[in-house]
Formats: C-alpha cells, sequence, structure tokens
C-alpha cells in the first residue's frame, strides 16, 4: 500500500485541504468502511423517513450494506483507493483492469470502475436541505481512475456503470464521459465509457499547472 | 501507481473546482456495477410482498418500543434495524432475524421466510399480501392496521404450530 496526497475542497470555508490518497485498497476493506459510513447512512434514512420524503427521490446507494457481503469480497479481484482527511475515509473507488473491454472503441483495454462513492456526509442531499462537507471528492477519485488507465498504457480510457442519480456528472460538460446505453446485464444500469480524447484532455487540463 | 502525484497538486485547482461544481448538481457520483453484481438493488426472494420491515416495525411500535430500544433488547445494530425498517430491500442477518423473533415474541422459521431467508409458506405468502394492502408506515397505528396487524401475526403462529 501507497499513499500520496491530493486536494479536495471544504465547503464551510471554500478552501483546498490536504488529503491523503491511498491505495492498495482490497474489496474487504468495505465491510471496515462500512462501520464507519453505516451510522450516517441511518441517519439520513431516519430523517428522510420522519420527514416523510419519496423513496424515489432518495439516495439511490442509502440501502447499500457492504457489511453484509464480507465473503463475497473477500473473492473479488479489483483494488483501489480512498481518500482520507482527519482519520475518516472521504471517498472509496475499486477499479477493475482485466475484466472490461472498451465498447466505444473497438475492444482496446480500459480501467472499469467498480464501485465509487463518496462518504455519506458527503452527499448533498437536497430534500434535507443537506449539502456535503467535502466537495470534489468524487471527481479527485475519477481523475485517479484516468490516470490509472493511463499508467496501465489504456491511454486513460475508463468505463462505469453510473447509479442514475450520477448521470449528469458523468455526462455533463466537465466529466464529457459517453452514454452507451442501458445494460442488460447490470439491471439497467447506465453504461459510461471515457474516451482515449476526452482522457487526455482531462490529464492535461488537471494535470501540474 | 501515486507516485507521480506525490508532493503536486494533482489535480490542479482549477480542475478540482469546475468537476466540484458539476459533482455538486448530484446527490453523489456513486458507480453501481459492484453493488449489482453482489445483488444489492433487490431482495433475493422477490416473489414475496417485502413485508418483513413493516412486521418488525408494527410489532415494536405495538409493544411500545423505539428503535433504540429495540436495537439494545436485541443486541442488533440500530442501523440494521432502521435500514430493515426503511428499506425493504434489505435482507437481514439471520442471527438479526432470531433475536428480533426473541424480542417481539414472534415464530423466528417464519419471521426467516418472511424476511427472504427461506423460501415461504403459501399461506404466509397469502397473508403477507393481504397485510401489505391494509398497512401504512405511520407514526401511530390505526385500529385497521392494529387488526391487520393482528391477523398478521395470527396467521404466523397458526403456521407455526402446524409445522
Amino acid at each position: 500500500m501507497s499513499q500520496s496526497t491530493v486536494n479536495i475542497l471544504r465547503r464551510a470555508d471554500d478552501q483546498e485541504v490536504v488529503a491523503t490518497l491511498r491505495d492498495g485498497i482490497k474489496p474487504e476493506d468495505l465491510a471496515a468502511i462500512e462501520r464507519e459510513w453505516g451510522p450516517y447512512r441511518a441517519k439520513i434514512k431516519q430523517e428522510l423517513v420522519r420527514l416523510g420524503i419519496d423513496k424515489r427521490t432518495w439516495p439511490q446507494s442509502l440501502h447499500w450494506d457492504w457489511s453484509k457481503k464480507g465473503p463475497e469480497l473477500k473473492l473479488l479481484e479489483s483494488s483501489g483507493f480512498i481518500i482520507e482527511f482527519e482519520g475518516a475515509t472521504q471517498g472509496i473507488m475499486l477499479t477493475k483492469t482485466a475484466s472490461y473491454v472498451s465498447r466505444l472503441e473497438g475492444g482496446k483495454p480500459l480501467v472499469y470502475i467498480d464501485y465509487l462513492e463518496s462518504a455519506p456526509w458527503n452527499w448533498n442531499v437536497q430534500e434535507l436541505q443537506r449539502k456535503g462537507e467535502f466537495r470534489g471528492v468524487g471527481s479527485v477519485l475519477f481523475y485517479v481512475a484516468v490516470l490509472q488507465s493511463e499508467q496501465e498504457g489504456f491511454r486513460g480510457r475508463v468505463g462505469l456503470h453510473a447509479l442514475p442519480q450520477a448521470e449528469s456528472f458523468y455526462a455533463g460538460k466537465e466529466c464529457r464521459m459517453t452514454k452507451l446505453g442501458l445494460d442488460a446485464n447490470k439491471q439497467n444500469l447506465p453504461y459510461y465509457e471515457l474516451s482515449r480524447k476526452e482522457a487526455q484532455e482531462h490529464l492535461s487540463d488537471g494535470g501540474e499547472k | 501507481m501515486t507516485e507521480n502525484m506525490k508532493n503536486k497538486a494533482i489535480p490542479n485547482s482549477k480542475w478540482l473546482r469546475r468537476m466540484a461544481d458539476a459533482e455538486d448538481l448530484c446527490t453523489s457520483v456513486a458507480v453501481g456495477g459492484l453493488a449489482q453484481d453482489l445483488g444489492m438493488f433487490q431482495s433475493a426472494v422477490a416473489e414475496v410482498p417485502k413485508v418483513f420491515g413493516r412486521l418488525i416495525e408494527y410489532a415494536r411500535r405495538e409493544r411500545g418500543l423505539s428503535v433504540e430500544a429495540l436495537a439494545n433488547a436485541a443486541n442488533v445494530e440500530l442501523a440494521e434495524i432502521v435500514a430493515i425498517e426503511t428499506e425493504h430491500d434489505t435482507v437481514p442477518q439471520p442471527r438479526t432475524v432470531y433475536q428480533l423473533a426473541q424480542v417481539l415474541k414472534l415464530p423466528a422459521p417464519r419471521l426467516t421466510e418472511l424476511a427472504g431467508l427461506a423460501q415461504p409458506r403459501k399461506v404466509l405468502s397469502e397473508a403477507a399480501v393481504r397485510f401489505a394492502a391494509r398497512s401504512e408506515p405511520m407514526s401511530k397505528l390505526s385500529d385497521d392496521e392494529k387488526e391487520a396487524f393482528e391477523e398478521f401475526v395470527k396467521v404466523l403462529v397458526e403456521a407455526s404450530d402446524g409445522g
């Protein structure tokens, strides 16, 4: 496992803070992170229920509970990254480098983001007038995936299945991924890819200045 | 792979702020392939009405217990009780079902079926449909809901007595 630093944005004072990026994270580590995140998920749920908010608008990953998936997680081959700040896990990403190939660019290799999520305290839950504490956590992890793809020799190509609530980010003009339809093999989750060209622009725009 | 990120502000401020503004327009930027692969989008037993959570909620309220009090009495994590009552796709741990059955004085084998951990018998599925049709999550049980709850519990007990 190695670590480096990345900046994320603290909403309270709009300042960049220096967080730690760790790699070498394994799927089974999710169970430990769930112990940290679970109580916050539960608080958000309680508040949504108390206010009678329509479930269709709830955060779509609210019910995920990795602590129950221990044996299955141990069998997975993803590896990944977390962002830590002040002792708390602010976000996590698991990636695969061998299981998927590009649909956009004729079967060329890519980094597949198997799982990406920011900590529940970083979510924007509009129905609760609640804004996340730290901004840009998902964006930095996405950048790390592009960088991993570049370093693997995959030219920055990245693929992922987004939750519908996250589509406007991945499809938007900043992220610039291409939607390749709903994937019947993944319960119709929308599948997105970042092309080599767009990846190079991200690396150029986000690189050392 | 993070070697070349060391001691550098990568991604840089301009990129970060632009992307964070875009990210801010979403609830979260969650990616769901792994969760889908692990069946976290639906219960393992889809054909049974998902009334386990509501039954637990009713039984708890009927006994005048708060969520915290039930979690303590059953020695189950508070977050799991909240998940059971509010997220009806939740499939609880077998131990949790047993502990709840003990505290709420409900037959554990039938609860196990309702929780999606075992194939339910037909009479239970039918009773679950009736219960689902008559019950709504509310802060206080109405007379009709109380009656629906009592009828459902009666079927649970009878199904247990019958083996």
